[in-house]
């Protein structure tokens, strides 16, 4: 395979990477704030601040380097922007727990996320993408934190939580295919 | 824009040309890279003997080797100067062929025909706007001046379309062929890489949704204005180039009116608003 097969072919990967993850970060910046309009003013509303706070130094992250590697980002992105808020102010008015349950879900999608995304890298060239990689594992490391606080805040305990976490899952991994492609 | 495909894998020669005898075994080469990004993402799911499987048949069925593709831009190269005789077609092609000594059989290596031909210049064309761009703009930072965005557009597409001219007589077959539906998608990519290069070095930095108002309305521009390129027969093309201008300032217009339309709405809004309120202190709502 020659070599200018083999760079459009890295190029590829970065693009659908780099794209997607922005994508992911801007709709999970949007649904914290959805949480934050409903639950803005009760106990939980600080910690969801802090996780949004982290969500958005991510988000810069990204959007830097979309415009660093060129990469083209998401024609969805008005769509996840409202979609987002939709989804964290809805789980919200089912309580904190459902606020919690919605976290729970959408972070583990994005932890199995990131991490699919670094072994890709790792199987194109190690070196390379080294820098990106490191990026990835915090941030990914960051969203598993976001999971563990948001069982540490009931999110087990929120209504039909089963039916609610798959749906969200399944959402999700929609979102992150299509923002992959389009 | 969104081709997985990529714009460098042209579909599978049927005949063996020189040097392509590997690719008698493939049947859809050209389509490696989307297997590939599939493989990944389901590694997952299936099991290790399946990843074996994709990785033994990637390396049966290689892509274009760098030889074939060597060979092919060369007879497309040597097929440019016939355009004028033959139009964008497989006789070119031919003629361009034997012009280097090949055997006219040579014209197998592109199923697509004359569209090859008018990609190859396309895609050249852009390699020279890309330098032209990069020089411009390294010629800038010396002498340590900031980039004007409107002139610096209209130099570009100025620069884009005169490479058109030497071949303006036979153009329009050129623009007729790139609109047929098996050739739509690579016209897309081709015109989309004009866009970005221009944008991308005029200094863009938009990161959302911008990014695709700006690249479409300068496709428009850029599409509009080849259109009436090669109906115009001004001395130099002087009236083009008035129309160029004429349609960059219809842009930089729409984008004032957007943002004025933006802001008159955040007024009123916020009007609606204060009526609001005011008429529920009339009535006394507000102290309930």
């Amino acid at each position: 395979i020659s070599q200018r097969a083999k760079d459009e072919k890295t190029r590829k990967l970065l693009s659908r990477i780099i794209r997607v993850d922005q994508a992911g970060e801007l709709g999970a910046d949007r649904i914290y704030a959805g949480q934050i309009a409903v639950l803005g003013n009760t106990p939980v509303g600080p910690i969801i601040q802090e996780m949004k706070e982290q969500e958005q130094e991510h988000l810069e992250t990204f959007n830097k380097l979309i415009v660093e590697k060129r990469v083209r980002p998401t024609a969805l992105l008005p769509l996840w922007n409202i979609a987002g808020f939709a989804l964290g102010a809805g789980t919200a008015l089912l309580g904190k727990e459902g606020a919690m349950a919605c976290t729970v879900a959408v972070e583990s999608v994005i932890g199995e996320h990131y991490n699919s995304q670094i072994r890709d890298l790792m199987e194109d060239d190690p070196e390379k993408h080294k820098e990106l990689i490191k990026k990835l594992s915090k941030f990914r490391d960051d969203e598993l934190h976001h999971h563990d606080t948001g069982l540490e805040h009931d999110a087990e305990k929120a209504p039909m939580y089963d039916a609610l976490s798959q749906v969200i899952k399944v959402g999700c991994i929609g979102a992150i295919w299509l923002s992959e492609r389009i | 824009m969104s081709t997985s495909t990529g714009d460098r894998n042209p579909p599978q020669d049927t005949s063996s040309g020189p040097g392509g005898s590997a690719s008698s075994q493939t049947s859809n080469g050209g389509y490696n890279t989307q297997r590939t990004g599939q493989g990944a993402q389901y590694s997952d799911e299936l099991d290790n003997s399946e990843d074996l499987v994709s990785e033994v048949e990637e390396e049966e069925m290689p892509e274009e080797t760098e030889e074939e593709y060597q060979t092919k831009q060369a007879v497309l190269k040597a097929s440019l100067p016939f355009v004028h005789q033959y139009g964008w077609t497989k006789k070119a092609i031919v003629a361009g062929a034997e012009s280097l000594g090949m055997p006219s059989m040579v014209h197998g290596m592109f199923p697509r025909g004359g569209a090859e031909l008018v990609f190859y210049f396309y895609e050249e064309s852009n390699k020279e706007l890309e330098s032209f761009l990069k020089q411009k703009v390294t010629e800038l930072k010396e002498k340590d001046e900031k980039i004007k965005t409107g002139p610096f557009i209209h130099d570009a597409i100025e620069t884009r379309l005169r490479m058109i001219i030497p071949y303006i007589d036979k153009w329009p077959q050129a623009m007729a062929i790139q609109t047929l539906p098996q050739n739509a998608v690579q016209s897309w990519t081709n015109l989309s890489r004009v866009v970005d290069d221009i944008w991308f070095y005029a200094g863009d930095k938009s990161n959302d949704f911008n990014w695709y108002t700006k690249r479409g309305s300068l496709a428009a521009v850029y599409k509009s204005t080849e259109i009436y390129l090669i109906q115009d027969r001004s001395e130099d093309y002087t009236d083009t180039w008035n129309f160029l201008e004429n349609r960059l300032e219809d842009v930089v217009s729409a984008g004032h009116l957007a943002r004025n339309l933006q802001e008159t709405n955040t007024v009123l809004s916020e009007g609606a608003k204060g009526f609001c309120v005011m008429t529920r202190n009339l009535l006394g709502m507000n102290n309930r």
